[in-house]
């Protein structure tokens, strides 16, 4: 189980709470697609993906951004808790969606990269570690229940 | 490998990263140090807790090779030739490690620029910075 220091759990915390998740989201989501578009094959159903300009503006790439990123919130809500808290999630991404779990690293990448670009000096390399450190614990939770 | 789109994307933001190598570089090692500790294993020339007169000139040293890699992206085999017989032969970094350095590469570049780094400079730097690590640990084997 992965231990988050009382100085690391401020830190996300904090952060956190100044997060709009529903920009954020969506800006995370649609950058994965740009920047990897391998990513763009679990989004067959989600429409105008041609460009950078119509994955970005696509609302269907917001909405599923914001729906991805809220499930962070939960992540930041139960740090000490993840595998449990995630083990359902966990069956899904594996039964259902057959995600490879790459995905969710290259997803908590992103997320520290638009958090970078939202908060600045504010993400201090502490920031980042903390934040990387959630980004990993979480693909791992999310990977826990595959077979 | 690069679009001309991209390149063009590649240059601009190196513009604004020119002049600045030391103090750059030495945010990206001080961040790949605190981000990815494991990574302080390839620096005990630097000690344990690398100083910032050191993070700075190593930190220069590493972004005045990207500079290089920015003059001949169309190139950049024979441009990074030098560093790259010198990561198989003598620093033999694990390839795992790169993309590491790159995500640091990123937020920094994100921190800076904030709302102007668009998604296209990150793709472009992404697909950029990749194909430097490719040609850096091609001789490894």
């Amino acid at each position: 189980m992965v231990h988050f220091t009382a100085e690391e759990k401020v830190a996300v915390v904090s952060l956190w709470a100044k997060v709009n998740v529903e920009l954020v989201g969506g800006e995370v989501l649609g950058r994965l697609l740009v920047v990897y578009p391998w990513t763009q094959r679990f989004f067959d159903s989600f429409g105008n993906l041609s460009s950078e300009s119509a994955i970005m503006g696509n609302p269907k790439v917001k909405a599923h951004g914001k729906k991805v990123l809220s499930s962070f919130g939960n992540a930041v809500k139960h740090m000490d808790d993840l595998k449990d808290t995630f083990a359902e999630l966990s069956e899904l991404h594996c039964d259902k969606l057959h995600v490879d779990p790459e995905n969710f690293k290259l997803l908590g990448n992103m997320i520290s990269i638009v958090l970078a670009t939202h908060f600045s000096k504010e993400f201090t390399p502490h920031m980042q570690a903390a934040w990387q450190k959630l980004t990993t614990a979480v693909a791992n939770a999310l990977a826990h229940k595959y077979h | 490998m690069l679009s001309a789109q991209e390149r063009a994307q590649v240059a601009q933001v190196w513009d604004l990263i020119a002049g600045h190598e030391a103090s750059f570089g030495a945010e990206l090692l001080l961040r790949l140090f605190t981000v990815y500790p494991s990574t302080k294993s390839y620096f005990k020339h630097l000690g344990f807790c690398p100083d910032e007169t050191q993070l700075l000139t190593h930190g220069q040293r590493m972004l005045e090779a990207v500079g290089v890699a920015v003059q001949h992206m169309d190139n950049l085999r024979a441009a990074l030739s030098p560093l790259a017989d010198l990561h198989a032969q003598v620093l033999r970094v694990d390839p795992s490690n790169f993309p590491l350095l790159i995500q640091c590469f990123q937020v920094v570049l994100a921190s800076h620029l904030q709302g102007e780094f668009t998604v296209e400079m990150q793709a472009a730097w992404d697909k950029f910075l990749t194909g430097v690590a490719v040609v850096l640990t091609e001789k490894y084997r």
